[in-house]
């Protein structure tokens, strides 16, 4: 599995297309996006691992960043941020590939990809 | 040579823009884009960065939005700063392109330019890892400098992030 991470709309998706070799619209049978948002619902370190363990059965996994501004004053976004954060690094960890994709370019930070 | 330099606030990256262009024989032009509205925040801002750029042999000029139609005083060195305050003209100000027109201004004004000088360094700002938790309007503008910055990345010869003064190199290579 390769993660993908970057900021907001810094061409995320466009980069995993040419990674796969697919178009955006064979994109959602090969790979999963917006996973940032999936993390909120777990309530437990141990759903988190479940959640990254099934992500990684994906070709790319596609997170965006979240955890650069201000800590949200509101106890569940704050939370929900921390998870987002912390299942970026558990599929970091998965995965045999880490790009960070800033303004459409990648920049590889763990293992190789064959761009 | 165009470079694109990305960071967050008060990341280190105008000084390390100018000093981008520093070992060239110029002249050097910094081009100001942020609206000189008379407000002690803004002057406080302006006179910070004109105190950094002292004695560095720039000659300011300013110009919040209609990049497409500046003429430089003579063929040099270009330093835009910043792109994100460019962005904000072309799409809320009154002499600005507005909603339809904002991503094409800033696009191909900085093209035009970068065909106009001899070296350009362009400044922007590192926005996009908050969460997208922002008023419709913001979200708009965030969409266009986003858009702005993949356009201009690809154009680009060098594209980096400075962190704490250090820069990242995406594309290119660090001079």
């Amino acid at each position: 599995m390769t993660l993908i991470t970057g900021p907001l709309w810094s061409g995320k998706r466009d980069f995993a297309c040419r990674l796969l070799g697919c178009t955006r619209a064979e994109l959602a049978g090969r790979a999963v996006w917006d996973v940032q948002e999936l993390a909120a619902a777990c309530a437990t370190q141990a759903q988190l691992e479940a959640l990254a363990g099934s992500l990684a059965a994906y070709e790319a996994v596609i997170l965006t960043e979240e955890g650069g501004g201000v800590v949200p004053a509101d106890p569940a976004e704050r939370a929900a941020r921390e998870a987002a954060g912390r299942l970026a690094c558990l599929l970091a960890a998965r995965a045999g590939c880490v790009v960070r994709v800033f303004c459409g370019l990648p920049l590889v930070l763990k293992g190789e990809c064959d761009l | 040579m165009f470079t694109l330099v990305i960071g967050g606030a008060a990341s280190g990256k105008s000084e390390y823009a100018e000093g981008l262009l520093l070992a060239r024989p110029g002249p050097r032009y910094y081009l100001a884009t942020m609206e000189p509205l008379d407000a002690p925040a803004y002057r406080e801002r302006i006179a910070r960065h004109r105190a950094l750029r002292a004695g560095k042999g720039f000659v300011t000029i300013e110009r919040p939005v209609g990049l497409a139609g500046l003429r430089l005083p003579a063929a040099g060195d270009v330093l835009l700063e910043d792109l994100g305050n460019l962005a904000a003209n072309e799409l809320y100000s009154p002499a600005g392109a507005g909603p339809a027109g904002a991503l094409e201004a800033v696009v191909q004004g900085v093209l035009r330019l970068r065909a106009a000088c001899r070296a350009l360094v362009v400044v922007s700002n590192e926005v996009f890892t908050g969460g997208r938790d922002y008023a419709p309007g913001t979200e708009e503008y965030l969409r266009l400098l986003a858009k702005a910055h993949r356009a201009l990345a690809a154009e680009a010869d060098a594209v980096c992030e400075v962190a704490c003064g250090l820069p990242v190199y995406y594309k290119g290579e660090m001079p």
